[in-house]
């Protein structure tokens, strides 16, 4: 009970903080604070997503959790001296120290650079099949919703049919069928089993929306069917569009990390943190924090994003909770 | 009931047939011939008998019929690397390995998951509930092959002589323990967060309020009306989750060194043993769409409202 209203207390008082922010601004622009009309045309979904997201202290943590993961993969790599691909034989399996804060590697290479380097890979690869999944999905969904009839009982037995089909199987054919791995045929690889839950959601927001009057008046007003689809049902289906793409993200670099750890991954002296939590579990018995360091990387991005997807759909759809 | 499960259940075939379909073109994508890329020349008129023998010279229709017909009897064909070997022969020594340590991992899952998920509910805001939580989201987002590599190094390394537990193969019951809970610990943490999501929704029921208001002890209370109703949600997460368990095994059976399904099958593609490949594809695919079905059965038996809707 007592953390309950703390939590309550604390809630409370951030609210308070983002309503005086509110009121300071209106003052900054010459505007009488509690000015009603003025804060009402600024209240947009938009803004009051934002003050409900930063009311919400675990989503903020994992925000900048999540920002500051994305700050050490850009960064690092680019103000250290080290070369993350030249080997020292001399140096290797260094245990972490002030010179190599995460140690070496089996070449002596230094690890704060590999793994940054590799998150950049792992990330980079992980956000490109994202928009892929979220690109395929959406426009199956919407193509399903949309149209609806005939179409859409068609689309959606063949989405009923592969449905819960795991990915990984269809990942290695495809890495197969094209022979080898890099950047484009991995994400074609995580893509190709991946997009269902998208397409079934999308199809659903855009059914749900297309029952709704302002739809209906743009239909009665003479709309085209790509005005009423990009003006007025897509528009609206972006919270949720956004909440995916944090959704997707972990489990599809999860994804790549199990087929790099199965071999399937990108070729060295490239690395992404699977490949080196591969490489550091062959040495597990005697040089542990080789795979502990990459794998608490995953572990990092899959849980800030886990906690910003759960606050960004807090934050945009506060009635929705079933995905 | 009975024409619900009918119909379900004849839905089934032609779901069946399309991933078998589908499977079967990204086979066919694969480049390089089984035979004419060996490295002992092969006289024209035996390359044609082996085309003929294999329906390679068949269109690819045709090549599809024949495999369903093949599926069908549960004749996969012959393995194309392992002489004298067929791809049921592989099956039959593999996927028996994998069925166990992907239902101890299940069995495991369930018995640790869901009175988790009901702990935490039922003391929501609570020490206990943040520690189970918490326990869940570091284990969601912990990769397996870490996880497994975290109990080999404590369990199988560090701590041998107490625990006496190796650090690969499969057999006897001390070589089941540590694979099984690196493999469910993923479809637990799915299980306790699906339970205590659905408990805590049950408990604002007005149903609940009504039995509280006419006396019922709590214990009685839970057991009869809030257990029995939010279990629901967590038989359907049961289907998808096999999803997991196969995805998992892949990782676990290489890092413990289990002669499973799953280290077969990575064999199989980087081998280009294509007739097996394609075989563990099918029957993956086809465990998937019968837990389905088991798992749409049960819920019409579970929640009446869902027997009209879902055909």
């Amino acid at each position: 009970m007592a953390i309950d209203e703390r939590l309550a207390a604390e809630r409370a008082g951030k609210e308070r903080n983002a309503s005086f922010e509110l009121a300071m601004e209106a003052t900054a622009e010459g505007r009488a604070p509690g000015d009603a009309g003025a804060a009402l045309a600024r209240a947009s979904l938009w803004r009051d997503a934002l003050q409900r997201f930063r009311g919400n202290r675990a989503a903020v943590i994992s925000a900048i959790a999540f920002l500051a993961l994305l700050a050490f993969v850009i960064l690092v790599p680019w103000l250290s001296h080290e070369d993350p691909y030249a080997v020292n034989f001399a140096e290797a399996y260094q245990p972490p120290s002030w010179a190599h804060p995460f140690g070496t590697d089996e070449f002596g290479r230094d690890l704060f650079v590999r793994v940054a380097l590799g998150g950049r890979v792992s990330i980079a690869i992980g956000f490109a099949a994202t928009f892929a999944i979220m690109g395929v999905g959406i426009t199956y969904g919407s193509i399903s919703g949309f149209i609806g009839g005939k179409l859409d009982n068609a689309l959606m037995r063949f989405l009923d049919a592969l449905y819960g089909l795991p990915y990984l199987p269809f990942a290695i054919l495809t890495l197969a069928i094209f022979g080898t791995v890099n950047f484009w045929t991995m994400v074609v690889a995580l893509t190709i089993a991946s997009w269902f839950t998208t397409a079934r959601v999308m199809r659903g927001q855009i059914i749900t929306l297309k029952e709704n009057d302002y739809v209906r008046a743009a239909h009665a007003v003479g709309a085209r069917w790509y005005r009423v689809l990009f003006r007025h049902l897509l528009p609206n289906t972006l919270g949720v569009i956004i909440i995916f793409v944090f959704l997707e993200l972990p489990g599809v670099v999860l994804g790549e990390a199990f087929l790099s750890f199965i071999g399937l991954g990108i070729n060295p002296p490239k690395a992404s943190w699977g490949t080196l939590a591969q490489d550091g579990y062959s040495a597990y018995q005697t040089h542990p924090y080789l795979i502990v360091i990459p794998s608490l990387m995953i572990a990092w991005l899959i849980l800030s994003a886990f906690f910003v997807a759960d606050g960004l759909r807090d934050a945009l759809d506060p009635r929705a909770r079933e995905y | 009931m009975l024409t619900f499960i009918i119909r379900r259940i004849l839905w089934t075939i032609p779901v069946v047939l399309l991933v078998i379909l589908m499977t079967f073109l990204m086979m066919r994508q694969i480049k390089g011939n089984p035979f004419r890329n060996s490295e002992r020349a092969v006289p024209a008129s035996i390359q044609r008998n082996l085309d003929r023998k294999f329906h390679l010279d068949k269109p690819w229709y045709e090549q599809y019929a024949y495999y369903v017909k093949g599926v069908a009897t549960a004749d996969l064909g012959p393995s194309l690397v392992q002489r004298n070997q067929n791809v049921n022969d592989v099956i039959k020594q593999h996927f028996p390995v994998s069925l166990k340590l992907g239902a101890f991992a299940m069995f495991f899952a369930i018995v640790v998951g869901i009175p988790l998920g009901i702990l935490s509910a039922l003391k929501q805001n609570t020490i206990s509930d943040y520690l189970s939580m918490g326990f869940v989201n570091i284990g969601y987002a912990l990769p397996s092959f870490f996880i497994s590599t975290l109990l080999l190094y404590f369990f199988a390394v560090k701590w041998r002589d107490v625990t006496g537990l190796p650090t690969n193969g499969w057999g006897g019951w001390r070589t089941w323990i540590l694979p099984s809970i690196a493999l469910g610990l993923a479809p637990l943490t799915v299980f306790a967060r699906i339970t205590r999501g659905a408990m805590l929704e049950t408990l604002q029921q007005d149903y609940i309020r009504t039995a509280k208001a006419k006396g019922l002890r709590w214990e009685r209370v839970v057991g009869l009306h809030v257990l029995r109703n939010s279990l629901i949600p967590t038989v359907t997460a049961a289907g998808p989750l096999l999803g997991y368990i196969i995805t998992g095994s892949f990782i676990v059976e290489s890092i413990f060194g289990i002669p499973g399904i799953g280290k077969y099958y990575v064999t199989s593609v980087t081998g280009r043993d294509y007739s097996v490949t394609m075989g563990i594809t099918v029957l993956l695919s086809m465990l998937i769409i019968v837990a389905n079905l088991g798992v749409d059965i049960l819920y019409g038996f579970l929640d009446p409202r869902t027997r009209d809707q879902r055909s």
